[in-house]
């Protein structure tokens, strides 16, 4: 009983002290909401100087998966919480957020700042409607990683990499090419690059009615031939990124699709592999194919109360010294072209260049306020990818999808 | 001399007043939450577009009962549900027995057992995710190369409900054994004197004592069964049909931002669960506590 | 009777291994290097402890841990009490609205919470409750009393309140009888509850995540979902697990503690009839 006692009264004493603390006094606070990047604050103590107390930045972390971001800053920005200020945003939710504005476009002046040496496609992700709604922060391209022990030259085609796998099953050695196919973004990913080298796209360019068709089907089909070629790994309707770069790494795949994050990872797990591991171009249909394009954008809240200051903090956050220092740190490749060629940059990146390419003719995702309703439906669709019925299924998903631009319907 | 009605006065002010602090919490805190669910799922509201919000009556409700996706996961949802369940009943009962009457390391065995339980269930999932997962997993390993059970609807669904019967079975054991222990003892030995045998007196005697007890592991355990989320999330995340309601309502609701059809999927869940607990209390008469009159 | 023994103790390994054998795994995973943790072995080639102090230091899990521990025990206390009035009004007493009690009880643990959270939290952000301790152990009060309730009624249902009378009659006071005879048989059903509710609490994520924004009142298990890998793409398994094996631990002190009572309580219990 005694013991019972003590306990409510230290519990009791320990929430009210740990509840009552709080930010310093006097400045300004600019509330940065981001997913989390190990190295982060670095970029954030730097701006911070700059600032020379104008402001001074928080650095609040979001949920690791990106469904989890969007869920905890859609729910607060629905409520106009005004306790946010600048958002790391993924490129797929420009569009959302800006036509609910939620998010401030940005003024012209500012807008040049944030545009200045930017590159064309990145840049796109962060406009909507001709309006400027986020500064370019990172970016992300897909490149097909192989073994050259066991590749000597890399497939330029999707049946290529088949035909490969084919070979090498022959002879005993590992044969899977590992693809993010699981039920998940990534299968969205991966269909919006093939439909893109078929050279078609899922949505028009506005973003309001469905286009599919005849690329769609080739693109179909073309998945669905190599999910159950030798090519396939059993578990491909599992994997993610990181499983893909397990698997590679665990030497069972001699190619995978995959960001470039897994050149660091293969170095330092497996220096032994990592010999042999080389980069090229994202496969196409016919020939060089259009590789994926992800990223994230600072954005900042229309319920912000202090917008100048988080303009000029986002601003610092992305410029080219805290590029740099994410590009180097973090592995998150920068937005702006110069800093490519930055000496720093020689060495955790070799594949620069085959990044600025890829970048050059990627193929973005579809620009709509839904997409979030676009991919749900298209990544239930084509799951399990090895049970693809490509002219079937090419109609069912148009069906869909027409219900999910107008937000009607259950989505899967 | 108080007559026999200030008594019952009394008594009815006191039963009124004890059960108030815990009524005002509930009414309080869930009472208004639940109220908007209801109100909304008779609306077309898309967060993102709150000025287009407008009043639709049963539209989504019929929506949703015409569309097959929600039936497939209807169906995931109760298969799962029912054969986790029963599955659990078993194995708790003989956890219980194990847990009541074991002659060797009684504190450990009730101690350990209750680990499964307290387990955060998404990090147990996960730890079931690696396991099975070829290459990475030793379970996978013991299987025939090149399968991957998580990809596939029928031995994923095999695997989350063997994750649930884990985690869940000690929440069972738990609630059995407080019904096992209030079983006395005399009337066992007073029958295997009588020349019953194990299974007969367990059957006979021990089962129909802990009726009560059964039934509210059961009405807790099944209600809780058919919400599934966590384990199915990060198994499979509902790929290849293997989505329960749960998992699709929070698809609409919270990735969709569909409130409308977001909360009528809720009230539908709701309405179902009422359901299988009115079966409960009225066909098996579980202990609404009290109505079989005072001891 | 060694024979017992022996069955007996067959049978405690068979449940210790069910129990134990998958904690064992995420034990063996959290000790994993990043290099070996893809191996399928259960048995870890590599051994570090990298992964125990990078959840502290990296990932800042004693926070976390420090607030899982007291709102989910300030909740369950509070739920305890409360559901200890109600349930013995039920068990025992005849008022109108008793079956509107527990008819609302089961209102409130069946309807799916997923629905419930986006009217909370603007709730909680007009009252300033958002990211406080409060703001958790509200929510889980709420929706541990319906446990509590039900399992506290069912059992105090059972207790043979008579002794109470004949206790008296032996010439114990009113208090002396409710503490030496209806304490000890309602105790196992009260920690019981107690057990369950603490859990149930410790457990939840959907409302940890979605009512708590910074390390002020994150619980454990939400935190578990900020960790980071050295790359956004890299699941840190390590991290997770070793986080895993942390969270477990209150848990089991907390049972080992109170399984005595259960003990004690239970075996006193069967002296009936």
């Amino acid at each position: 009983m005694r013991g019972l006692i003590a306990y409510v009264l230290v519990a009791g004493g320990l929430a009210t002290v740990l509840s009552g603390c709080g930010g310093g006094g006097g400045l300004t606070v600019i509330n940065l909401y981001n997913a989390p990047q190990e190295n982060l604050s670095k970029i954030v103590e730097r701006c911070n100087e700059l600032a020379e107390g104008r402001y001074r930045i928080a650095l609040n972390t979001l949920p690791r998966d990106a469904d989890g971001q969007r869920e905890q800053m859609v729910r607060r920005l629905a409520a106009s919480d005004p306790g946010m200020d600048v958002l790391g945003i993924d490129v797929t939710w420009t569009a959302e957020l800006a036509s609910a504005n939620w998010i401030l476009p940005w003024p012209d002046d500012l807008r040049e700042q944030a545009e200045k040496g930017v590159l064309k496609a990145p840049l796109e992700t962060a406009t909507y409607e001709d309006e400027l709604y986020a500064a370019p922060y990172n970016t992300n391209v897909q490149l097909l990683w192989y073994r050259t022990d066991l590749m000597p030259e890399p497939a330029e085609t999707w049946n290529d990499l088949i035909k490969t796998a084919g070979r090498l099953a022959d002879e005993g050695e590992p044969h899977y090419v590992e693809v993010t196919g699981a039920q998940y973004e990534g299968l969205v990913v991966w269909f919006n690059s093939m439909i893109a080298s078929a050279g078609g796209s899922i949505l028009n360019d506005a973003g309001d009615r469905v286009e599919l068709g005849k690329p769609a089907v080739t693109a179909m089909r073309q998945i669905r031939d190599f999910a159950t070629s030798a090519a396939a790994n059993p578990s491909l309707s599992n994997t993610q990124e990181d499983t893909a770069r397990l698997a590679m790494e665990s030497g069972a795949a001699f190619a995978q699709l995959n960001w470039p994050f897994v050149f660091a990872s293969m170095v330092g797990n497996r220096p032994d592999l990592a010999e042999n591991f080389a980069w090229a171009p994202y496969p196409g249909i016919d020939g060089p194919g259009k590789a994926p394009l992800g990223g994230a954008n600072f954005a900042i809240s229309a319920y912000s109360e202090h917008p100048t200051e988080a303009f000029d903090a986002a601003l610092c956050l992305r410029d080219d010294e805290s590029q740099l220092m994410a590009a180097v740190n973090d592995g998150l490749p920068p937005t702006i072209e110069s800093v490519y060629a930055d000496p720093a940059m020689a060495d955790p990146y070799p594949m620069r260049d085959a990044i600025l390419e890829a970048i050059k003719t990627a193929a973005p995702r579809p620009v709509t306020p839904v997409y979030q309703n676009v991919s749900t439906v298209t990544s239930a669709l084509l799951s399990p990818p090895r049970g693809i019925d490509p002219a079937g299924d090419e109609r069912r998903l148009a069906e869909q999808l027409k219900d999910a631009l107008e937000s009607r319907g259950v989505l899967p | 001399m108080t007559g026999s009605g200030d008594v019952k006065a009394a008594e009815r002010r006191l039963g009124l007043w004890l059960c108030a602090p815990a009524a005002i919490f509930m009414v309080l805190v869930a009472g208004w939450p639940i109220l908007y669910s209801i109100w909304l799922s008779f609306n077309r509201y898309d967060l993102r577009f709150p000025q287009d919000q407008q009043w639709v009556g049963l539209e989504n409700y019929l929506t949703v009962l015409t569309n097959e996706f929600w039936w497939t996961a209807f169906g995931i949802t109760v298969l799962i549900t029912v054969v986790s369940v029963s599955i659990e009943l078993v194995l708790g009962m003989g956890l219980a027995i194990v847990m009541h009457r074991t002659l060797v390391g009684r504190g450990l065995i009730r101690t350990v057992v209750l680990i499964p339980y307290g387990i955060v269930t998404v990090v147990a999932a996960f730890g079931w995710f690696y396991a099975w997962t070829p290459g990475t997993g030793w379970l996978a390993a013991l299987l025939p190369d090149g399968s991957a059970p998580l990809t596939e609807q029928w031995p994923a669904i095999l695997i989350i409900i063997g994750a649930e019967v884990w985690k869940t079975t000690p929440f069972m054991a738990l609630l059995l054994l407080a019904g096992l222990a209030l079983v006395p003892d005399e009337l066992s030995r007073a029958a295997a004197m009588d020349g019953a045998g194990r299974w007969k007196r367990f059957v006979k005697i021990t089962l129909p004592l802990m009726r009560p007890a059964i039934a509210v592991a059961l009405l807790f355990r099944t209600l809780d069964a058919f919400r599934i989320y966590d384990n199915i999330f990060i198994l499979t995340k509902g790929a290849q049909n293997t989505g329960s309601v749960s998992i699709i309502t929070y698809t609409n609701l919270v990735s969709g931002l569909n409130l409308g059809i977001g909360s009528t999927m809720s009230v539908l869940i709701f309405i179902t669960v009422a359901i299988i607990a009115f079966i409960f209390v009225k066909v098996f008469k579980t202990g609404t506590p009290g109505t079989e009159g005072r001891r | 009777m060694t024979r017992s023994r022996i069955q007996w103790g067959v049978l405690d390994f068979v449940v210790v291994a069910f129990a134990l054998i998958p904690v064992l795994w995420l034990v063996s995973l959290s000790l994993k290097t990043p290099a070996t943790i893809a191996d399928g072995g259960f048995i870890p080639t590599e051994w570090t402890f990298d992964n125990y102090v990078n959840v502290f230091t990296e990932g800042g899990f004693l926070r976390p841990l420090v607030n899982s521990i007291g709102i989910a025990g300030l909740a369950t206390l509070i739920a305890i009490v409360l559901g200890t009035f109600a349930a013995y009004a039920i068990a025992r007493l005849n008022f109108p609205g008793r079956s509107i009690m527990l008819g609302a009880a089961l209102l409130v643990a069946m309807f799916p919470q997923v629905s419930l959270v986006t009217p909370l939290f603007n709730i909680e952000r007009a009252l300033g409750l958002f990211n406080t301790w409060p703001g958790l152990i509200l929510p889980y009060v709420t929706f541990a009393l319906p446990l509590t309730i039900y399992t506290m009624s069912t059992f105090f249902r059972e207790i043979p309140w008579e002794l109470e009378k004949a206790a008296k009659m032996d010439g114990a006071s009113s208090f002396q009888a409710f503490r030496k005879v209806i304490v000890p048989l309602a105790a196992p059903g009260v920690v019981t509850a107690a057990v369950l509710a603490f859990i149930q609490s410790w457990n939840d994520f959907l409302f940890a995540i979605s009512l708590t924004s910074s390390e002020r009142s994150r619980t454990a298990p939400a935190a578990i979902s900020y960790f980071t890998g050295s790359s956004q793409f890299e699941d840190p398994t390590g991290s997770v697990s070793a986080a895993a094996v942390i969270v477990t631990i209150p848990i089991v002190i907390f049972v080992l503690i109170f399984q005595r009572r259960i003990v004690s309580g239970l075996t006193a219990g069967a002296v009936k009839g």
